[in-house]
Protein backbone atom coordinates (compact mmCIF):
# COMPACT_ATOMS: atom_id res chain seq x y z
CA UNK A 1 0.00 0.00 0.00
CA UNK A 2 2.61 2.30 1.29
CA UNK A 3 4.84 1.68 -2.56
CA UNK A 4 2.13 1.91 -4.29
CA UNK A 5 1.48 5.18 -2.34
CA UNK A 6 4.85 6.44 -2.68
CA UNK A 7 5.06 5.31 -6.50
CA UNK A 8 1.92 7.36 -7.07
CA UNK A 9 3.13 10.32 -5.07
CA UNK A 10 6.68 9.92 -6.28
CA UNK A 11 5.02 10.49 -10.62
CA UNK A 12 3.36 13.52 -8.71
CA UNK A 13 6.28 15.11 -7.52
CA UNK A 14 8.00 14.17 -10.68
CA UNK A 15 4.75 15.36 -12.89
CA UNK A 16 4.11 18.43 -10.81
CA UNK A 17 7.53 20.70 -10.28
CA UNK A 18 10.99 20.52 -10.78
CA UNK A 19 11.71 22.65 -7.66
CA UNK A 20 15.15 21.34 -6.01
CA UNK A 21 12.97 21.32 -2.24
CA UNK A 22 10.69 18.85 -4.45
CA UNK A 23 13.80 16.98 -5.53
CA UNK A 24 15.22 16.78 -2.42
CA UNK A 25 11.81 15.43 -1.64
CA UNK A 26 11.44 13.00 -4.07
CA UNK A 27 15.38 11.80 -3.25
CA UNK A 28 13.90 11.42 0.71
CA UNK A 29 10.95 9.52 -0.74
CA UNK A 30 12.90 6.61 -3.53
CA UNK A 31 15.57 6.74 -0.56
CA UNK A 32 13.03 5.11 2.39
CA UNK A 33 11.42 2.98 -0.64
CA UNK A 34 15.06 1.44 -1.52
CA UNK A 35 15.54 1.05 2.23
CA UNK A 36 11.99 -0.39 2.60
CA UNK A 37 12.44 -2.77 -0.15
CA UNK A 38 15.74 -4.13 1.11
CA UNK A 39 14.12 -4.59 4.52
CA UNK A 40 11.66 -6.73 2.74
CA UNK A 41 13.68 -8.73 1.00
CA UNK A 42 15.82 -9.62 3.97
CA UNK A 43 12.45 -10.42 6.18
CA UNK A 44 11.56 -12.45 3.34
CA UNK A 45 15.02 -14.34 2.92
CA UNK A 46 15.05 -14.86 6.97
CA UNK A 47 11.81 -16.37 6.73
CA UNK A 48 12.76 -18.16 4.12
CA UNK A 49 15.83 -19.65 6.02
CA UNK A 50 13.71 -20.30 9.13
CA UNK A 51 11.71 -22.50 6.75
CA UNK A 52 14.83 -24.15 5.52
CA UNK A 53 16.20 -24.70 8.93
CA UNK A 54 12.80 -26.38 10.71
CA UNK A 55 12.45 -28.54 7.31
CA UNK A 56 16.25 -29.70 7.52
CA UNK A 57 16.20 -29.86 11.20
CA UNK A 58 12.40 -32.02 11.16
CA UNK A 59 14.02 -34.44 7.86
CA UNK A 60 16.76 -35.25 10.09
CA UNK A 61 14.84 -36.25 12.90
CA UNK A 62 12.42 -38.02 11.32
CA UNK A 63 15.28 -40.17 9.64
CA UNK A 64 15.65 -43.18 11.56
CA UNK A 65 19.18 -42.69 13.41
CA UNK A 66 19.60 -46.46 14.79
CA UNK A 67 21.25 -47.10 11.04
CA UNK A 68 24.61 -45.63 11.88
CA UNK A 69 26.40 -44.24 15.03
CA UNK A 70 27.00 -40.06 14.86
CA UNK A 71 29.07 -38.20 16.49
CA UNK A 72 26.56 -36.12 18.99
CA UNK A 73 24.69 -39.45 20.42
CA UNK A 74 26.56 -40.73 23.60
CA UNK A 75 27.95 -44.01 23.22
CA UNK A 76 26.00 -47.15 23.72
CA UNK A 77 28.29 -48.76 26.36
CA UNK A 78 27.51 -45.53 28.52
CA UNK A 79 24.02 -46.53 28.00
CA UNK A 80 24.51 -49.97 28.89
CA UNK A 81 26.73 -49.85 31.62
CA UNK A 82 24.20 -46.86 33.36
CA UNK A 83 20.99 -49.73 33.03
CA UNK A 84 23.22 -52.18 34.40
CA UNK A 85 24.14 -49.97 37.43
CA UNK A 86 20.79 -49.13 38.10
CA UNK A 87 19.40 -52.52 38.50
CA UNK A 88 22.70 -53.85 40.42
CA UNK A 89 21.86 -51.14 43.08
CA UNK A 90 18.17 -51.68 43.14
CA UNK A 91 19.00 -55.13 43.74
CA UNK A 92 21.51 -54.16 46.69
CA UNK A 93 18.13 -51.34 47.78
CA UNK A 94 15.28 -54.44 47.56
CA UNK A 95 15.67 -57.57 48.64
CA UNK A 96 12.87 -59.45 46.96
CA UNK A 97 13.21 -59.99 43.04
CA UNK A 98 9.52 -58.66 42.61
CA UNK A 99 9.80 -55.62 43.95
CA UNK A 100 12.75 -55.53 41.88
CA UNK A 101 10.61 -55.69 38.78
CA UNK A 102 8.21 -53.43 40.18
CA UNK A 103 10.18 -50.77 40.59
CA UNK A 104 11.67 -50.95 37.24
CA UNK A 105 8.46 -51.16 35.73
CA UNK A 106 7.09 -47.97 37.08
CA UNK A 107 10.55 -46.67 35.94
CA UNK A 108 10.30 -47.67 32.91
CA UNK A 109 5.92 -46.72 33.17
CA UNK A 110 7.01 -43.18 33.50
CA UNK A 111 9.26 -43.16 30.90
CA UNK A 112 7.29 -44.49 28.32
CA UNK A 113 4.16 -41.92 28.97
CA UNK A 114 7.05 -39.55 27.58
CA UNK A 115 8.57 -40.96 25.54
CA UNK A 116 5.87 -41.15 23.11
CA UNK A 117 5.68 -37.74 22.01
CA UNK A 118 9.43 -37.96 20.69
CA UNK A 119 8.56 -40.93 18.73
CA UNK A 120 5.33 -39.62 17.47
CA UNK A 121 7.05 -36.67 16.68
CA UNK A 122 10.67 -37.98 15.17
CA UNK A 123 8.71 -40.79 13.30
CA UNK A 124 5.30 -39.01 11.87
CA UNK A 125 3.45 -42.28 11.71
CA UNK A 126 0.02 -42.60 10.27
CA UNK A 127 -2.70 -43.81 13.02
CA UNK A 128 -2.78 -47.45 13.48
CA UNK A 129 -6.12 -49.04 12.13
CA UNK A 130 -5.76 -52.77 14.31
CA UNK A 131 -3.40 -54.27 17.45
CA UNK A 132 -1.28 -55.68 14.74
CA UNK A 133 -0.36 -52.86 13.16
CA UNK A 134 0.27 -51.40 16.16
CA UNK A 135 2.76 -54.07 17.28
CA UNK A 136 4.29 -54.02 14.66
CA UNK A 137 4.61 -50.50 14.47
CA UNK A 138 6.63 -50.72 17.74
CA UNK A 139 8.68 -53.44 17.28
CA UNK A 140 9.67 -52.28 13.78
CA UNK A 141 9.88 -48.39 14.02
CA UNK A 142 10.15 -47.89 17.87
CA UNK A 143 12.43 -50.45 18.63
CA UNK A 144 15.05 -49.59 15.51
CA UNK A 145 14.90 -45.94 16.56
CA UNK A 146 15.89 -46.36 20.29
CA UNK A 147 17.72 -49.40 20.41
CA UNK A 148 18.63 -49.84 17.37
CA UNK A 149 17.43 -53.76 17.35
CA UNK A 150 13.89 -55.01 15.18
CA UNK A 151 12.16 -57.34 17.06
CA UNK A 152 9.87 -60.07 14.99
CA UNK A 153 6.34 -59.87 15.84
CA UNK A 154 4.14 -63.11 16.18
CA UNK A 155 0.13 -62.97 17.18
CA UNK A 156 0.19 -64.99 20.17
CA UNK A 157 -4.32 -65.58 20.05
CA UNK A 158 -6.89 -66.01 17.62
CA UNK A 159 -8.33 -62.75 18.85
CA UNK A 160 -6.13 -60.44 18.07
CA UNK A 161 -5.52 -59.02 21.41
CA UNK A 162 -1.87 -61.00 22.71
CA UNK A 163 1.21 -60.38 20.49
CA UNK A 164 4.99 -61.14 21.01
CA UNK A 165 7.83 -59.34 20.40
CA UNK A 166 10.70 -61.94 19.95
CA UNK A 167 14.08 -60.29 20.26
CA UNK A 168 17.29 -62.42 19.69
CA UNK A 169 19.56 -59.21 20.42
CA UNK A 170 18.96 -57.40 23.26
CA UNK A 171 21.33 -54.55 23.94
CA UNK A 172 20.83 -53.86 27.17
CA UNK A 173 21.96 -56.90 28.64
CA UNK A 174 25.39 -57.33 26.52
CA UNK A 175 28.08 -56.98 29.39
CA UNK A 176 25.65 -59.53 31.44
CA UNK A 177 26.59 -63.13 31.28
CA UNK A 178 23.93 -64.82 33.68
CA UNK A 179 21.51 -63.59 36.56
CA UNK A 180 23.43 -64.03 40.02
CA UNK A 181 22.51 -67.29 41.27
CA UNK A 182 20.03 -65.50 44.63
CA UNK A 183 18.21 -63.23 41.74
CA UNK A 184 16.95 -66.23 39.57
CA UNK A 185 13.28 -64.81 39.24
CA UNK A 186 14.94 -60.91 38.40
CA UNK A 187 13.85 -59.30 35.32
CA UNK A 188 16.45 -57.67 34.11
CA UNK A 189 15.22 -55.77 31.30
CA UNK A 190 11.53 -54.78 32.94
CA UNK A 191 12.00 -50.99 32.30
CA UNK A 192 11.38 -51.91 28.27
CA UNK A 193 8.11 -53.57 29.54
CA UNK A 194 7.14 -50.17 31.60
CA UNK A 195 8.49 -47.90 28.80
CA UNK A 196 5.92 -49.94 26.33
CA UNK A 197 2.60 -50.49 28.58
CA UNK A 198 3.45 -46.39 29.01
CA UNK A 199 3.58 -45.59 25.69
CA UNK A 200 0.31 -47.15 24.82
CA UNK A 201 -1.62 -45.75 27.66
CA UNK A 202 -0.86 -42.28 26.48
CA UNK A 203 -2.11 -42.67 23.22
CA UNK A 204 -5.38 -44.59 24.64
CA UNK A 205 -4.34 -48.25 24.50
CA UNK A 206 -4.70 -50.25 27.51
CA UNK A 207 -1.99 -52.92 27.47
CA UNK A 208 -0.27 -55.53 29.62
CA UNK A 209 3.96 -56.19 28.84
CA UNK A 210 6.03 -58.31 30.35
CA UNK A 211 8.22 -61.14 29.62
CA UNK A 212 7.63 -64.60 28.26
CA UNK A 213 11.10 -65.57 27.54
CA UNK A 214 14.48 -64.74 28.81
CA UNK A 215 18.05 -64.97 27.49
CA UNK A 216 19.50 -64.74 30.82
CA UNK A 217 17.17 -67.07 32.30
CA UNK A 218 18.12 -69.16 30.25
CA UNK A 219 15.63 -69.74 27.42
CA UNK A 220 16.38 -69.63 23.48
CA UNK A 221 15.28 -65.72 23.25
CA UNK A 222 13.91 -63.14 24.74
CA UNK A 223 10.17 -62.75 24.31
CA UNK A 224 8.25 -59.79 24.85
CA UNK A 225 4.64 -60.18 25.49
CA UNK A 226 2.02 -57.51 24.71
CA UNK A 227 -1.34 -58.03 25.53
CA UNK A 228 -4.16 -55.44 24.40
CA UNK A 229 -6.99 -55.35 27.02
CA UNK A 230 -10.13 -53.82 25.57
CA UNK A 231 -11.81 -55.21 22.22
CA UNK A 232 -10.68 -53.83 18.76
CA UNK A 233 -13.81 -52.63 18.34
CA UNK A 234 -13.87 -50.33 21.71
CA UNK A 235 -10.81 -48.55 20.23
CA UNK A 236 -10.97 -44.91 21.25
CA UNK A 237 -9.91 -42.44 18.52
CA UNK A 238 -5.74 -42.62 18.36
CA UNK A 239 -3.64 -39.35 18.14
CA UNK A 240 -3.19 -38.53 14.90
CA UNK A 241 0.36 -37.24 13.45
CA UNK B 1 47.36 -68.55 34.73
CA UNK B 2 46.47 -66.41 37.10
CA UNK B 3 44.32 -63.51 36.92
CA UNK B 4 45.46 -61.43 41.29
CA UNK B 5 44.50 -58.01 42.65
CA UNK B 6 46.12 -56.21 45.64
CA UNK B 7 48.02 -59.39 46.06
CA UNK B 8 45.19 -62.15 46.60
CA UNK B 9 44.20 -63.99 43.63
CA UNK B 10 40.67 -63.78 41.81
CA UNK B 11 41.13 -66.69 39.63
CA UNK B 12 43.68 -69.32 39.46
CA UNK B 13 43.59 -71.84 37.19
CA UNK B 14 46.23 -75.16 36.35
CA UNK B 15 45.97 -77.57 33.25
CA UNK B 16 47.91 -80.61 34.77
CA UNK B 17 45.68 -80.85 38.18
CA UNK B 18 48.92 -82.38 40.18
CA UNK B 19 51.60 -79.93 42.34
CA UNK B 20 48.60 -77.54 41.89
CA UNK B 21 49.62 -76.17 45.33
CA UNK B 22 53.25 -75.46 44.03
CA UNK B 23 51.77 -73.68 41.43
CA UNK B 24 49.53 -71.18 43.39
CA UNK B 25 53.24 -70.68 45.75
CA UNK B 26 55.15 -69.74 42.71
CA UNK B 27 52.02 -67.13 41.65
CA UNK B 28 52.52 -66.27 45.08
CA UNK B 29 56.54 -65.45 44.53
CA UNK B 30 56.43 -64.24 41.38
CA UNK B 31 53.93 -61.32 42.75
CA UNK B 32 56.65 -59.61 44.45
CA UNK B 33 59.25 -59.56 41.08
CA UNK B 34 56.03 -57.84 39.46
CA UNK B 35 55.73 -55.54 42.02
CA UNK B 36 59.60 -54.51 42.04
CA UNK B 37 59.61 -54.59 38.15
CA UNK B 38 56.28 -51.96 38.41
CA UNK B 39 58.06 -49.91 40.85
CA UNK B 40 61.39 -49.82 38.73
CA UNK B 41 59.24 -48.82 35.56
CA UNK B 42 58.32 -45.51 37.59
CA UNK B 43 57.32 -42.88 34.63
CA UNK B 44 58.17 -44.83 31.39
CA UNK B 45 55.04 -46.65 31.40
CA UNK B 46 53.69 -48.09 27.99
CA UNK B 47 50.44 -48.50 26.94
CA UNK B 48 50.39 -52.28 26.98
CA UNK B 49 52.58 -53.09 30.28
CA UNK B 50 54.50 -56.62 29.70
CA UNK B 51 57.18 -58.14 32.35
CA UNK B 52 58.54 -60.69 31.07
CA UNK B 53 60.16 -62.91 34.07
CA UNK B 54 62.16 -65.13 32.88
CA UNK B 55 62.88 -68.30 34.86
CA UNK B 56 62.62 -68.12 38.59
CA UNK B 57 63.90 -71.97 39.40
CA UNK B 58 66.53 -73.31 37.09
CA UNK B 59 65.55 -77.04 38.47
CA UNK B 60 62.15 -76.95 38.04
CA UNK B 61 62.42 -75.37 34.53
CA UNK B 62 59.69 -73.30 33.56
CA UNK B 63 59.01 -70.19 32.69
CA UNK B 64 56.61 -67.14 34.59
CA UNK B 65 55.11 -64.35 32.30
CA UNK B 66 54.08 -60.99 34.13
CA UNK B 67 51.36 -58.83 32.86
CA UNK B 68 49.94 -55.46 34.69
CA UNK B 69 47.01 -53.42 33.42
CA UNK B 70 47.00 -49.78 34.62
CA UNK B 71 44.55 -50.47 37.04
CA UNK B 72 47.34 -52.63 38.72
CA UNK B 73 45.52 -55.98 38.05
CA UNK B 74 48.65 -58.15 37.55
CA UNK B 75 48.17 -61.84 35.23
CA UNK B 76 50.36 -64.51 36.02
CA UNK B 77 51.13 -67.37 33.48
CA UNK B 78 53.31 -69.96 34.43
CA UNK B 79 54.38 -72.24 31.28
CA UNK B 80 56.50 -75.29 30.51
CA UNK B 81 59.83 -74.71 29.26
CA UNK B 82 59.76 -77.66 27.61
CA UNK B 83 57.40 -76.30 25.21
CA UNK B 84 59.68 -74.56 23.32
CA UNK B 85 57.38 -73.42 20.93
CA UNK B 86 56.09 -70.78 22.94
CA UNK B 87 56.95 -67.53 21.65
CA UNK B 88 57.06 -64.28 22.74
CA UNK B 89 54.11 -63.06 20.20
CA UNK B 90 52.10 -66.16 21.69
CA UNK B 91 52.57 -64.93 25.03
CA UNK B 92 51.44 -61.27 24.40
CA UNK B 93 48.34 -62.28 22.72
CA UNK B 94 47.23 -64.87 25.31
CA UNK B 95 47.43 -61.77 27.55
CA UNK B 96 45.73 -59.57 25.40
CA UNK B 97 42.89 -62.37 24.95
CA UNK B 98 43.20 -62.65 29.36
CA UNK B 99 42.77 -58.99 29.15
CA UNK B 100 39.82 -58.32 27.08
CA UNK B 101 37.80 -60.99 28.45
CA UNK B 102 38.89 -59.35 32.07
CA UNK B 103 36.98 -56.15 30.70
CA UNK B 104 34.18 -57.85 29.67
CA UNK B 105 33.68 -59.04 33.29
CA UNK B 106 34.02 -55.74 34.89
CA UNK B 107 31.58 -54.65 32.45
CA UNK B 108 29.21 -57.15 34.12
CA UNK B 109 26.76 -54.62 36.89
CA UNK B 110 26.74 -57.85 39.00
CA UNK B 111 30.26 -58.29 39.61
CA UNK B 112 31.96 -56.35 42.46
CA UNK B 113 35.46 -55.21 41.96
CA UNK B 114 37.70 -57.64 43.87
CA UNK B 115 35.50 -60.69 44.08
CA UNK B 116 36.45 -63.83 43.03
CA UNK B 117 35.15 -64.34 39.21
CA UNK B 118 33.11 -67.06 38.67
CA UNK B 119 31.99 -66.48 34.96
CA UNK B 120 31.41 -68.71 32.81
CA UNK B 121 32.92 -67.09 29.33
CA UNK B 122 35.89 -66.12 31.45
CA UNK B 123 36.22 -69.67 31.99
CA UNK B 124 35.29 -71.43 28.74
CA UNK B 125 37.98 -69.10 27.18
CA UNK B 126 40.72 -69.64 29.79
CA UNK B 127 40.47 -73.45 29.24
CA UNK B 128 40.45 -73.04 25.41
CA UNK B 129 43.34 -71.05 25.70
CA UNK B 130 45.34 -73.41 27.59
CA UNK B 131 44.50 -76.55 25.74
CA UNK B 132 46.06 -74.43 22.81
CA UNK B 133 49.12 -74.77 24.75
CA UNK B 134 49.79 -77.51 26.12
Amino acid sequence: MQRIGGASAALQTAANTSHAKDRGAERRKEKRKRIERRLWCLRKKRYKLTIKYIRSYTSSMSRSPGRKQENHKISRELFVLTYGALVAQLCKEYEKDEDVNACLDRMGYSIGIRLIDDFLARSAVKKCRSYSETADMIAQVAFKMYLGVTPSVSCNSVTGNEFSLILDKNPLVDFVEELPAERASLCYCNLLCGVIRGALEMVHLAAEVSFLQDRLKGDAVTEIGITFLRKPEDRRHRRNK
Amino acid sequence: PAVCAGNYPLYIRSVPTENELKFHYTVHTSLDVVDEKISAMGKALVDQRELYLGLLYPTEDYKVYGYVTNSKVKFVMVVDSSNTALRDNEIRSMFRKLHNSYTDIMCNPFYNPGDRIHSRAFDTMVNSMMMQVC
